[in-house]
């Protein structure tokens, strides 16, 4: 594993068990997570993005479970680790932080119960004074002043108690933190709050943050690079730049059409057409080529590789790639479409 | 670290005013403040709080409050409540210094005293009593003062107390009622003491007595800790069996919880007091089997809320939050999921008191439950119903007793889930 990539995930494949047989909500994937890099993992909702997240920290109880995969997180693969050593690991060097600040801090805790907590239960030796003291510098960095830490989750605010949720995964300097949809259920302004503070955190103590959300323009604004995800599998993945700059996969395309934009004159907005496919049944072939603009013959019938197109940018299409009954000339005017 | 603090100015919302306020007075003070948003409920708790409080120092020391011995005959049977007892009394020239039957002893050479008594009244054998009484405890002595009236009978009450005015007797027991009707004739005679003669107690019984002259008073207020004993003990042994087996089997899941919730659904699908009454028959009757008994009872109460509560909270974000920051199994268990869990416990463990006591009471009715000695408030009940023709006190006040002490819990208890836990209303 090169020295520059802190997560790699390998042909990971978690499925959910229901009544009508195995769901696979993440299939295969591989995708490399780089050291202090911001990646923004986006997706339709149910295509398997909180599933990756919480897959990276075997967080999963049951139905779902890591069928196949490696997890090589700092060297390690995470996958070998007895159950029982997982709780080291999370907290300390992969931090959460989760969708809903509203839920997701205990209601009979005090925010200082929260923080101490998290120090003690990895470091025990620590005094509560010392923990106290980190605490305090913690939030105060975060930008909540030190008097509020006795204070309970109810007494505060959405972005402040998502503040404390960074906070809680920050408290052990963390090497990744994985953002779960941190801003969803907040307002836009404190919404560009957190994300400016991310972005500063991240400089700051050289974080690596994977943002998963379903909002594009979450990850516009913050990440460095795009992992565009589509039915369990990634469609497409390169540098922010190069994704919205010039988008490969005709399901990222579609995405990056149908986001409302204030230049945008025509009347209507792009509409994508069909339904995510059923992840008890994806349609064989490309699973995106029942609503691809662009759909060939081969799409239906066979899967397309995960492969770069132009250097560090890579997509699953078979639009880039070559197979039987294509020249090079269609695959030039596809490029300027 | 801070390298940059971001300020955070107090912007209070709206209608934030009372929370500051709130923040800067003592408990006590916030416990008042309450009454305004919690209105009929606070009452409740407050009026409930306040009676299981009194409750429980009763129970605590019914000694100090109960004016006889619960378990002993201190007054005629049957005597209603506030009836005065008719004792016998010494009357006494009033220029007499004797205040008591035993200042009347003299010297062994000296002559007996002698005492006046109307024939055909009980006052005689209880003076006999009284003097024998005091005799065996002045014997050893060293001034040797003997007592030994001379007992002289009178065919009517004027010339037992003529006798008296007239020098002839030293000293009179009639009848307080008696000497009362006729006190106005006799202005040179007084009350001195009451002669108890060994059988009643001087002094008025409130609430009356009971079929064989036990106080119903002081029973009552003896019941009141057997009441509680059983109330609380029975209720803590189920929540102790209950709330772990009820976090184990929700938080786990499984086998475990399936077998145990059939196990705990087809105990509280028994009727209640049959249950009881088919454990207590086995086990025989005593305080201790009682406690089990009802126990068992009410461990499903506990088992089904909390597995409930665990359900619900284990599934919460917080939950996997705590997870995430690498909070193993039992620290989840223990620092994430009780707290959240017990405080519907906390709430409904004082209905639970109210409900065991009256189970309690409603067994040693039966005759199922303590020893028919001991001052229990349902052995008072079935023994009342026996008489509740002719002796309405018997049966009434312990009846009202446990009514009481049940309202008290059953006050505070749904109080404190109105407004702690409104969802739980609807159980």
């Amino acid at each position: 594993m090169p020295e520059d990539i802190l997560y790699s995930i390998r042909n990971l494949t978690v499925e959910y068990g229901t009544r009508a047989g195995p769901v696979r909500a993440v299939d295969n994937l591989s995708l490399d997570i780089r050291r202090g890099e911001i990646l923004g993992l986006v997706g339709e909702s149910g295509c398997g993005k909180s599933t990756i997240g919480k897959a990276l920290m075997r967080l999963h109880e049951v139905p779902a479970r890591i069928t196949a995969g490696e997890l090589w997180f700092d060297g390690r693969n995470l996958m070998e680790l007895p159950a029982g050593k997982m709780p080291e690991i999370r907290g300390a060097e992969i931090g959460m932080v989760f969708q809903d600040p509203m839920t997701s801090l205990d209601p009979v805790e005090s925010i200082l119960d929260h923080l101490t907590e998290t120090v003690l239960t990895h470091e025990p030796k620590t005094s509560g004074a010392a923990a106290k003291k980190r605490a305090e510098e913690l939030v105060e960095r975060l930008g909540i002043r030190r008097e509020r830490l006795k204070e309970y989750p109810h007494q505060m605010s959405g972005g402040m108690r998502q503040r404390v949720m960074i906070s809680l995964a920050l408290a052990l300097r963390a090497k990744l933190v994985i953002a779960d949809e941190p801003t969803t259920s907040l307002d836009v302004i404190v919404e560009a709050k957190i994300l400016d503070l991310l972005k500063e955190l991240q400089k700051e103590f050289n974080l690596t943050i994977l943002l998963i959300t379903h909002n594009i323009g979450v990850v516009a604004e913050v990440a460095d690079r795009v992992a565009v995800m589509y039915a369990a599998r990634l469609a497409e993945v390169g540098t922010a730049e190069e994704v919205f700059a010039n988008p490969k996969h005709p399901y990222t395309q579609g995405l990056l059409k149908s986001v409302p934009n204030i230049e945008l004159n025509s009347a209507e907005l792009y509409k994508m057409g069909g339904q995510p496919p059923s992840l008890l049944h994806p349609p064989k072939g490309c699973r995106f080529h029942p609503r691809c603009p662009l759909v060939m013959d081969i799409c239906s019938k066979e899967e397309p590789e995960f492969e770069p197109v132009i250097g560090d940018h890579l997509a699953s299409c078979w639009l880039y790639q070559e197979h039987e009954g294509r020249g090079s000339s269609e695959r030039h005017e596809v490029h300027n479409a | 670290m801070p390298k940059n603090p971001v300020e955070t100015p107090e912007i209070l919302p709206e209608g934030a005013s009372w929370e500051v306020e709130l923040n800067r007075v003592g408990f006590v003070r916030r416990l008042l403040m309450a009454r305004r948003w919690y209105g009929a409920d606070w009452w409740f708790v407050a009026i409930g709080g306040v009676a299981v409080v009194a409750f429980i120092i009763v129970a605590l020391f019914p000694g100090l409050f109960a004016p006889y011995s619960p378990f002993v005959q201190v007054g005629p049977p049957f005597l209603a409540p506030e009836a005065h007892v008719d004792m016998p009394v010494l009357i006494v020239p009033k220029k007499s210094s004797v205040k008591s039957l035993q200042d009347l002893a003299v010297p062994p050479d000296a002559n007996r005293p002698q005492i006046s008594v109307v024939e055909g009244y009980p006052t005689a054998g209880a003076l006999n009593t009284e003097s024998q009484k005091i005799d065996e405890q002045i014997k050893d002595e060293p001034r040797g003062l003997r007592l030994r009236p001379v007992i002289d009978r009178y065919p009517s009450l004027q010339e037992t107390l003529h006798a008296v005015v007239d020098g002839q007797d030293n000293a009179s027991v009639v009848q307080e009622s008696q000497f009362k009707s006729v006190a106005a004739s006799f202005p040179s005679l007084r009350e001195a003491a009451p002669i108890q003669g060994g059988a009643f107690s001087a002094g008025g019984f409130i609430l009356g007595t009971n079929d064989i002259g036990q106080d119903v008073l002081s029973r009552l207020l003896w019941g009141t800790r057997i009441a509680l004993t059983i109330g609380f003990s029975s209720s803590i042994v189920s929540l102790l069996v209950g709330v772990p087996l009820g976090l184990l089997a929700g938080f786990g899941g499984g086998l475990f919880d399936r077998l145990l919730s059939l196990l705990m659904d087809s105990l509280y699908a028994f009727p209640g007091l049959i249950l009881a009454i088919a454990i207590t028959a086995v086990l025989g009757p005593s305080m201790l089997n009682i406690i089990v008994a009802i126990s068992v009872l009410y461990v499903p109460t506990y088992y089904r809320i909390v597995r409930g509560q665990t359900l619900s909270v284990k599934e919460e974000v917080y939950v996997e939050a705590a997870r995430s920051i690498g909070a193993r199994r039992l620290e989840i268990l223990s620092q994430y999921v009780f707290p959240n869990v017990i405080q519907s416990v906390a709430i409904i463990f004082s209905v639970n008191v109210a409900d065991a006591i009256l189970t309690g009471a409603g067994l040693s009715f039966l005759g199922l439950g303590l020893p028919p000695t001991m001052a229990d408030w349902g052995i008072d009940l079935a023994r009342g119903q026996t008489f509740i023709q002719t002796a309405w006190w018997m049966i009434t006040f312990p009846g009202l007793a446990i009514l009481m002490v049940v309202l008290a819990f059953t006050l505070m208890g749904e109080g404190l889930m109105e407004i702690y836990n409104p969802k739980l209303r609807e159980r």
